[in-house]
């Protein structure tokens, strides 16, 4: 069954590779505009070896990206995850940013950029502001629902027996509010992604993923630039599997909060 | 129910002050600021500033409604197709095993990249005008589409299907009587959610198209060039009230007319 359902993908996209090479190799295709999978690999294995004593060009990308993705992320989530407590807490807080999230969460990071880019100029400072700010709505919003689900006869309890506010939000607040907030996390940390790649198209000075694809296109290097989006899926989706896999599996899992 | 009535008049009106009163605190006192003169760069522009620089490109020549009418031209054809696309799609998937077995774990690899990383893709081989941003706004539109209307047919009773496929119904009467209306709450759902990836999926391929000059996302683009602060501002107001708009007016409006109207769903 499992054996099916993992061999049954691999046929559409063997014939669609291979249609594709096939294609490229009779020059049915401009090879130049649509590439090919042999293309993509070489040119790929071409930027990781071509300044290679020192350092990998395709390497120092991808570190670039994830680096600023990492800080964007962790800034985001702190402040995400405080905010959504004192909304989830505070009637008045919540009052007054719930409208001005709901008008900023449309407008898109690339949008920001090139306003972060006068204030801050090109590079890191601006990708990673814009890239936690993305992050941090959708924190905020699910850890302030998350909050405000929480049964108040619990809270009232906690207090009763002595608990002091921090006691309260850390074992009775948290745990409790854990499945809204990591739904949270992982729409913060998709977001966080996707506009770091986005702004590093318009704000990035040198490096980064997005950055290298959107200089392969303007070289027409097309190569590259397929070769970008393949790293790009499959880059999110071993962050994916092994991060949000193991954070699921240690917290609300183990709890017992969703089923298996 | 909705009632009709001064009184629900009183609260609506009350919803929209509580809804607006967060922003005028906070130009309230950034206007405060730069008038003490405690900010005085010109890339923190008085949001007075802003509104002036507002009413001018609205009014007169009416540069903005030309900038919008184009935005809103893309994204209509752009997401006309991807909802097309994306329940046809949805809804074959959903009902032929074999081919959502092949084809569910592509669609959630190619989820996973960023709308605005095929923009490239594009502009090589559709070119740096209107078809590559069109083509954006169908994809961004077009996955949460499709993966909401195969979520939703898979979880449509399946007492209801078997009880409408003994009394005969196949096909197309089967999706139009049974599996439609049982899976509309995710489908609005799925089209809800596609209309605004579509829409950051415009802005950012408006701004990354050379050869296009009108549109919401080129008009924050070209303000750079001027390092034109006031224009940003302006631009990025119009994207999050348009895009809010979007949401509210139009796809609020069509819960309302099938599923909240048809009792499937409590307003929450």
């Amino acid at each position: 069954m499992s054996y099916r359902k993992l061999l049954l993908p691999l046929v559409p996209i063997a014939l669609f590779l291979v249609g594709w090479e096939l294609t490229a190799r009779f020059e049915l295709i401009n090879a130049a505009l649509f590439s090919s999978p042999s293309r993509i690999w070489r040119d790929l294995v071409t930027l990781h070896t071509r300044g290679l004593p020192e350092r990998s060009l395709l390497l120092t990308h991808i570190g670039a990206s994830l680096w600023r993705v990492f800080i964007a992320a962790l800034i985001g989530t702190i402040a995400g995850v405080i905010g959504g407590v004192l909304m989830g807490t505070n009637r008045y807080i919540r009052r007054f940013f719930d409208p001005v999230i709901t008008v900023l969460m449309p407008i898109p990071g690339i949008a920001q950029a090139p306003l972060f880019i006068i204030w801050l100029g090109f590079g890191d400072p601006t990708i990673i502001t814009v890239g936690a700010i993305a992050t941090f709505f959708p924190i905020a919003y699910n850890t302030a629902a998350g909050v405000r689900s929480v049964d108040q006869q619990l809270v009232r309890a906690a207090r009763t027996m002595g608990a002091s506010w921090a006691n309260t939000l850390i074992s009775v607040y948290l745990p409790w509010a854990a499945g809204y907030v990591l739904s949270g996390l992982k729409l913060g940390w998709a977001r966080c992604w996707r506009t770091v790649i986005a702004v590093e198209f318009i704000a990035a000075a040198s490096w980064g993923l997005g950055f290298m694809i959107w200089d392969a296109a303007e070289y027409i290097r097309s190569g590259v630039v397929y070769g970008g989006i393949l790293l790009l899926m499959l880059i999110y989706f071993a962050i994916e599997k092994a991060l949000i896999g193991t954070i699921e599996a240690r917290t609300i899992r183990r709890w017992g909060m969703v089923r298996t | 129910m909705r009632r009709v009535g001064p009184r629900s008049w009183m609260s609506h009106a009350y919803s929209v002050a509580e809804f607006v009163l967060p922003f005028l605190i906070i130009a309230g006192l950034w206007e405060l600021l730069v008038r003490a003169g405690a900010v005085t760069s010109p890339s923190f522009p008085a949001p007075s500033t802003i509104l002036v620089k507002l009413w001018t490109l609205a009014t007169g020549r009416g540069v903005l409604w030309k900038h919008l009418s184009e935005s809103l031209y893309r994204l209509a054809v752009g997401y006309a197709l991807s909802a097309g696309a994306g329940l046809l799609l949805g809804t074959l998937l959903a009902m032929q095993r074999t081919l959502r077995e092949m084809f569910a774990p592509i669609l959630s690899l190619l989820i996973s990249v960023p709308t605005i990383a095929w923009v490239p893709v594009f502009l090589i081989i559709l070119g740096l005008g209107d078809r590559t941003v069109i083509m954006a706004v169908f994809l961004g539109g077009f996955f949460a589409i499709t993966y909401n209307t195969i979520r939703g047919i898979e979880m449509v009773d399946e007492n209801h299907v078997r009880a409408a496929r003994i009394m005969g119904a196949s096909g197309p009467r089967l999706f139009a009587a049974v599996l439609l209306p049982g899976s509309l709450v995710s489908i609005l759902t799925g089209l809800r959610l596609g209309i605004g990836y579509a829409w950051r999926a415009l802005v950012g391929g408006e701004m990354l198209s050379a050869m296009i000059s009108w549109g919401i996302g080129k008009m924050i683009y070209q303000a750079r060039f001027w390092n034109d602060v006031v224009a940003m501002f302006v631009g990025l107001m119009i994207i999050g009230v348009s895009g809010l708009a979007l949401d509210r007016g139009l796809l609020r409006w069509l819960e309302r007319a099938t599923i909240e109207k048809w009792g499937m769903l409590t307003e929450g």
